[in-house]
């Protein structure tokens, strides 16, 4: 059954073990396991497990393992420099920020859309009216420049024979 | 020649352009290393990639080594970090295997007799029986007994490789050993 001193004694069984214990601990780990059967097979069994461990049969690589290496290692210096940068982690990151960078600008641009048929959008994506487009704005100046060039006669268009308005985009009359 | 210098002059030969020493050390450190990255990945084949890896990263990075470290707990960080990818990896392509496989796709693989056993055959049944509570232990306390009880390598070393303090080191390689006891006092039954 084991209790507190139980476990305590098997926290130590390593530096026990490995004669690393104050001698007053190690006189408390013999005690407990003179009286204790239970910690002292469990010490037993770890020292059966140790031996079987340190006694592992040991893996050899295959025996062109070093001339497989160098080879790997010959291409690698016989690569250009741009096979190099082409195949260096750094250059995958960079790639792929530029690639994330792009999807983000072509989101954006998809988002704030500056040709809208009924308006331009503000940064949101909503129309904003203040906002006009080029033909209103073409528009409202024709009109402006119409009221004033009556009085005026203003010729403002040299092919124009007439007292046409200003076209600022094309000609639509 | 070369049995005579440390690991530690044949690295600075190596990062001074001397590509012989390098040799040396892959000739010191591939069994080393298979024996390290075997128990993790149980497959000779995967091992061996590995381990070519971790040279392939030494040979790259040679200048990144500073004799502030033993060349052993450098070569064996390295070593380890990339067994734990590719353990992250396989985990996560068996999820993704598991969840795709249909049951017709789920056909009877016959077992290559090449495969995992190159080189290596665990004559006694308690070989075998150590190899299977290894694989039941969890990764911290597996990396430990590897580390501790196979390669034999110091508190101090462990230390070092696995960034974790010396007291952390010793608890941890008691813990793992009486949870192998008990694993095989188990499989025993």
């Amino acid at each position: 059954m084991q209790n507190d001193e139980c476990i305590y004694i098997g926290e130590q069984f390593t530096d026990y073990q490995e004669n690393s214990l104050t001698s007053e601990t190690r006189a408390r780990v013999d005690a407990h396991l003179t009286v204790c059967s239970s910690c002292r097979d469990i010490y037993q069994e770890l020292n059966r497990v140790l031996d079987q461990l340190h006694e592992f049969p040991s893996l050899t690589t295959k025996p062109d393992f070093t001339q497989n290496l160098m080879s790997k290692i010959d291409d690698l210096n016989h690569q250009s420099p741009w096979q190099r940068v082409y195949q260096s982690s750094f250059t995958r990151v960079a790639g792929y920020a530029i690639a994330a960078g792009l999807i983000v600008a072509l989101g954006l641009n998809i988002w704030i859309d500056p040709i809208s048929p009924n308006g331009i959008r503000d940064y949101t994506g909503r129309e904003n009216p203040q906002i006009q487009p080029m033909e209103s704005i073409a528009d409202n100046v024709d009109s402006l420049l119409g009221n004033t060039a009556d009085s005026l006669k203003i010729p403002h268009r040299a092919t124009n024979s007439g007292t046409s308005s200003l076209q600022l985009v094309s000609d639509t009359q | 020649m070369n049995k005579t210098k440390t690991d530690e002059q044949l690295i600075a030969e190596f990062q001074g352009g001397d590509d012989h020493s390098f040799v040396e050390l892959v000739d010191r450190y591939k069994d080393r290393l298979i024996n390290f990255v075997y128990r993790f990945l149980n497959d000779m084949t995967d091992a061996e990639d590995l381990v070519q890896e971790t040279f392939l990263k030494v040979y790259k990075n040679k200048h990144a080594y500073r004799e502030i470290a033993k060349f052993s707990t450098w070569i064996y960080t390295i070593a380890g970090n990339l067994a734990r990818s590719e353990l992250r990896k396989r985990k996560r392509r068996k999820t993704f295997t598991m969840s795709q496989l249909s049951y017709e796709d789920n056909e009877f693989t016959p077992v290559d007799p090449d495969k995992d056993t190159e080189g290596i055959v665990f004559n006694t049944y308690a070989g075998e029986e150590i190899m299977k509570a290894i694989k039941q232990l969890a990764e911290p306390f597996k990396t430990i007994i590897i580390l501790r009880d196979i390669q034999e390598l110091s508190y101090e070393d462990i230390s070092t490789i696995l960034d974790i303090p010396m007291g952390t080191v010793k608890s941890r390689v008691n813990r793992a050993r009486l949870k192998l006891q008990e694993t095989l006092s188990y499989l025993r039954e």
